[in-house]
């Protein structure tokens, strides 16, 4: 796992505008994109990791990110939102994708105040399709990499102890 | 996301496609009486096939059984009715039978989906399904199989539980071909012209019911039964209950220590300053094949240990040496690692005995000094259920002795179709009489049977118990937990929104009578296979009791242990499943769509069937009050018959293992990290201030119970798996940890997800590790 350097300034700001119930403002968001549902079957074809980070000034919501190791090129890249994380939704915004089996994403959105509170609460994703794991793959929720946008939070090595709190999305973003 | 697919093959198809619509399921609508694309002597080879390959796990009657999803009736149909044969094809050739992917030839491939496709009520034809043959399931299959053809597939023949006693060991030697010494148990050697091959036998059963076979994958499996080593071990001090209450510092005398269920050693010697030095002493290698997940006991210097084909051996826990052995039987039913329900947790001594119940359902009492059997019962008394592929149950937990009395749970009980049920019993250890039992559902006319929907008693099934229990002494109050209830999903079990008592609970018992003093339901109306049955922990703060357990939401629990009132609760993981979860008052609440869910349509369940938690059981340190908990990070679609496709834990930065800590008086965290693999032990904490545990990618590790940091780790030959104890021997502590395969969810869900990690598939093997003389 790639190491990740908190940023105490921006949970800062994050945690004041959730604690406020103010609308998310300039705060900060990460994500791993990681393999979509897959079984012994399918896992040949569903591949690849990735990262992505979004921000949003309370204008502009802005994406970008990097993937890796796909078995097929990608073929499209979006965003969803969800009724809760890890479960599949309905499409918010198309990303700009590099065509390839590693490379780039990135988009700039205008939200609207019901994108913004998805945001907010940790229910936006983004999903990377392939040539051989398209959206509409056949056995189920299928793409190829997906990950859930969530407030920026500390993310250490492996087997680094975290003492008290550590992140878990339930208990770091704001109600559902 | 859910959308019609258009690659269904040929016209036939695409007007089925049209006809299904882009949701609905509508089996019988096209083809119903069109013959099939298969013929009926595929059929007829595949019912072969089927049993020796899939019937173990799917069950003869196809009903599916924990990790193995249902492959007949409206729960198959939903879940591949859109689907090709084709695609039905592929996903066995390429994945099945678990642990043995690829080993099926097309053809047995082929006849297996056509006798599949014939039990759920297609026709056989004139031509021959291949692998590239793709005709909607849906289009040909009702769910429905016809009633010439309605029997199950033949159980797969397996070596025959043995009779005590036997002779030399024997093994299965050299690939090219074995020839065992003698049969199963007593029975005379049998030739290679003189085989008692039965149809669909493997290789590997053909084998173990003493046949002379050949032997490519060097199985090395022992085929002789019984008493193979008697022992003499002198001054063997017998277990008074006394000391099961108070256990010597230098034993472990049950499952998990105590009857507490701490799993927490008071010995000091190995300690945070010197574990560094800690170096291995001594391994035994254990039987290979089947599931390990075994908790060594150590009692007066020698250490007891169960091993698969339920092979039992008592070793000199200084030195290693065998000092008996005694091999029960059977063995494991196919080579490699086996499933979740071929195994057995914990042994338990008393007197001069060892108590060791099996997954087939038997109860034994060997003499501990010689390794001879004293008694033998089984739990169900033999009650055939040919649906089950044996008997009405078997039993994987282990067992707890409280008051002279051997008390035992069960696995794989209670399924559709069969009018037992599952229930908790105890045995007078002196003879393995039936004392009492208590049936771990609730009845029409008891406490809470107004919680099934009205089902008929025979209808309500569930709640296995496949963790040992605990025990209070002082209120004479045995706790166990239970599993869901069964079908796990409610939209099949009938049961509509009813809690299903005293399914996925804490049950408190009276020891004497078996007699429920209270229960506590943690998930009522499961229904995504999220267990709630593991470690009942029992801590004392002052004048409170209180039972501490996690289940596979991942929500650590805090029960009154006298009233079995809600106390406290802290959510470990994330979790999708439930709407809504108060922590203040223990209340959950599932989804709409799990609510209201449906054969055919995906489920997102996180944690899934791994868990958040599972039998990886938990330490209390008592002297920091830390309960230190094995997690697991990953998550599931499902759909109605229980397929599954895996995904990790959103948040988790693909780190599928997680060791935590909470401190007891009022769950809050103490300390945590995760890595990629899972934790596969339990965890024992020390005095030391020490815990130590292993994992999925083959490290066991000691860490500072105190902030979680690793002081000492060492890598195996595989899997790190099953219960590390610490024991003392002449004024020397020891750790001992086993390494092997097998299991359910807990083993299957990282080997797909975790691609990058490389095990072997033997390494059964005892490790015993101190600092240096």
């Amino acid at each position: 796992m790639a190491l990740k350097f908190f940023v105490p300034a921006r949970l800062a700001a994050l945690a004041a505008s959730l604690f406020f119930g103010a609308p998310a403002l300039a705060a900060d968001y990460q994500t791993d994109l990681s393999p979509m549902p897959l079984d012994d079957e399918t896992k040949f074809i569903i591949d690849g990791r990735g990262n992505a980070t979004a921000s949003y000034d309370g204008k502009t919501f802005t994406v970008k990110g990097d993937f890796k190791g796909m078995p097929s090129n990608a073929i499209s890249a979006h965003i969803f939102s969800s009724h809760l994380p890890g479960m599949p939704g309905p499409k918010q915004f198309d990303l700009e994708v590099t065509k390839s089996t590693s490379g780039t994403i990135s988009g700039s959105f205008t939200l609207t105040s019901a994108q913004q509170r998805l945001l907010r609460t940790g229910k936006l994703y983004i999903q990377i399709n392939s040539e051989k794991a398209p959206e509409e793959y056949p056995w189920g929720p299928k793409g190829t990499l997906w990950g859930w946008l969530f407030p920026a939070y500390e993310v250490v090595g492996p087997n680094v102890p975290q003492q008290d709190h550590w992140f878990i999305p339930q208990l770091d973003v704001p109600t559902r | 996301m859910r959308k019609k697919t258009g690659f269904f093959m040929g016209a036939a198809a695409t007007v089925a496609l049209g006809a299904l619509g882009a949701t609905a399921i509508v089996p019988a609508a096209l083809g119903q009486n069109a013959a099939g694309p298969f013929t009926a002597q595929q059929v007829v080879d595949g019912r072969e096939a089927y049993a020796a390959a899939c019937a173990y796990c799917h069950l003869p009657d196809l009903a599916g059984t924990n990790d193995a999803p249902a492959l007949g009736g409206v729960a198959f149909v939903g879940a591949w009715g859109k689907r090709t044969t084709a695609q039905l094809y592929s996903k066995i050739h390429l994945t099945m039978p678990l642990g043995g992917a690829g080993s099926l030839s097309e053809k047995q491939t082929a006849d297996i989906v056509a006798y599949i496709l014939e039990r759920n009520g297609a026709k056989p034809g004139a031509t021959a399904l291949t692998p590239k043959t793709a005709v909607p399931i849906g289009s040909i299959a009702s769910g429905k199989a016809p009633p010439q053809t309605a029997q199950p597939a033949p159980t797969a023949p397996v070596a025959t539980q043995p009779q005590s006693g036997g002779g030399a060991a024997a093994q299965i030697s050299g690939r090219q071909e074995s020839a065992p010494a003698s049969g199963a148990g007593n029975a005379p050697a049998q030739s290679a012209g003189n085989a008692a091959a039965q149809p669909g036998q493997s290789l590997f059963q053909r084998a173990m019911a003493g046949v002379r076979v050949p032997d490519p994958g060097g199985f090395g499996l022992p085929t002789r039964f019984g008493l193979i080593h008697e022992g003499n071990i002198q001054n063997y001090q017998p277990v008074t209950d006394d000391m099961l209450r108070n256990p010597p510092d230098s034993s472990w005398l049950m499952y998990r220590r105590n009857y507490e269920g701490w799993s927490y050693s008071p010995l000091n010697q190995i300690n945070t300053e010197n574990v560094k030095n800690l170096a291995l002493k001594w391994m035994w290698s254990l039987p290979e094949n089947g599931t390990l997940e075994i908790t060594p006991l150590i009692h007066n210097g020698i250490l007891f240990i169960w091993g698969t084909s339920n092979t039992i051996q008592a070793l000199d826990a200084k030195t290693g040496e065998l000092q008996w052995e005694n091999r029960l039987g059977p063995a494991p039913r196919r080579p490699g690692p086996g499933p979740s329900t071929e195994e057995t947790r914990a042994m338990g001594l008393w007197g001069n005995n060892i108590y060791v119940n099996t997954p087939q359902g038997y109860l034994y009492a060997l003499d501990a000094r010689t390794g001879k059997e004293v008694w033998k019962t089984h739990i169900t008394d033999e009650k055939q259920f040919p649906n089950n592929g044996g008997t009405v149950g078997g039993s994987t937990g282990g067992v707890i002795i409280i008051n002279g009395r051997v008390l035992v749970g069960m696995t794989n009980c209670g399924r559709k179709g069969d009018d037992n049920h599952c229930y908790i019993s105890a045995y007078d250890a002196k003879t393995g009489k039936r004392d009492w039992k208590f049936v771990t559902v609730a009845l029409k006319g008891q406490k809470g049977g107004d919680t099934w929907n009205n089902l008929p008693d025979n209808e309500r099934k569930g709640g296995e118990t496949w963790i040992a229990g605990t025990y209070d002494p002082a209120t004479n109050t045995t706790f166990w937990g239970t599993a869901q209830a069964k079908p796990w999903r409610r939209d099949l079990r009938g049961s509509g929104d009813g809690a299903t008592e005293y399914a996925n609970s804490t049950l408190a018992l009276d020891a004497d009578t078996g007699k429920l003093k209270w229960s506590y339901n943690h998930a009522p109306g499961e229904s995504l296979d999220l267990d709630e049955v593991f470690e009942r922990v029992v801590v004392t703060h002052g004048t409170q009791k209180s039972i501490l357990t996690i289940g596979k939401p991942g929500i650590l629990w805090k029960i009154d242990a006298v009233t079995g009132k809600f106390i406290a609760a802290k959510q470990t993981v994330f979790q999708n499943v439930y709407e809504n979860f108060n922590e203040k008052t223990g209340k959950v609440v599932y989804r709409k769509d799990i609510q209201n869910q449906k054969v055919n349509e995906w489920l997102s369940s996180c944690p899934g069937p791994q868990g958040g938690h599972d039998w990886q059981s938990t330490s209390y340190h008592q002297p920091s009050d830390a309960l230190i908990i094995p997690l697991s990070q990953s998550c599931v679609f499902m759909l109605g018959n229980g397929s599954q496709t895996y995904f990790e834990m959103p948040g988790t930065n693909g780190n599928n293992g997680r060791l935590s800590a909470y401190r007891a008086r009022d769950l809050k965290p103490l300390w945590s990290f995760q890595q990629r693999s899972p934790f596969l032990t339990g965890v024992v904490s020390t005095a030391g201030n020490l815990a130590f545990v292993g994992d999925f990618d083959r490290v066991f590790r000691a860490v500072d119970t105190r902030n979680g940091k690793t002081l000492w780790q060492t890598r195996l030959g595989t899997t790190v798996q099953g219960y590390p104890v610490s024991f003392s021997v002449d004024g020397k502590q020891y750790v001992a940890v086993t390494t092997g395969l097998g299991g359910g969810s807990p083993q299957n869900k990282p080997a797909t997800l975790l691609r990058e990690v490389k095990r072997p598939a033997n390494g059964y093997n005892l490790f015993v590790f101190a600092l240096p003389d």
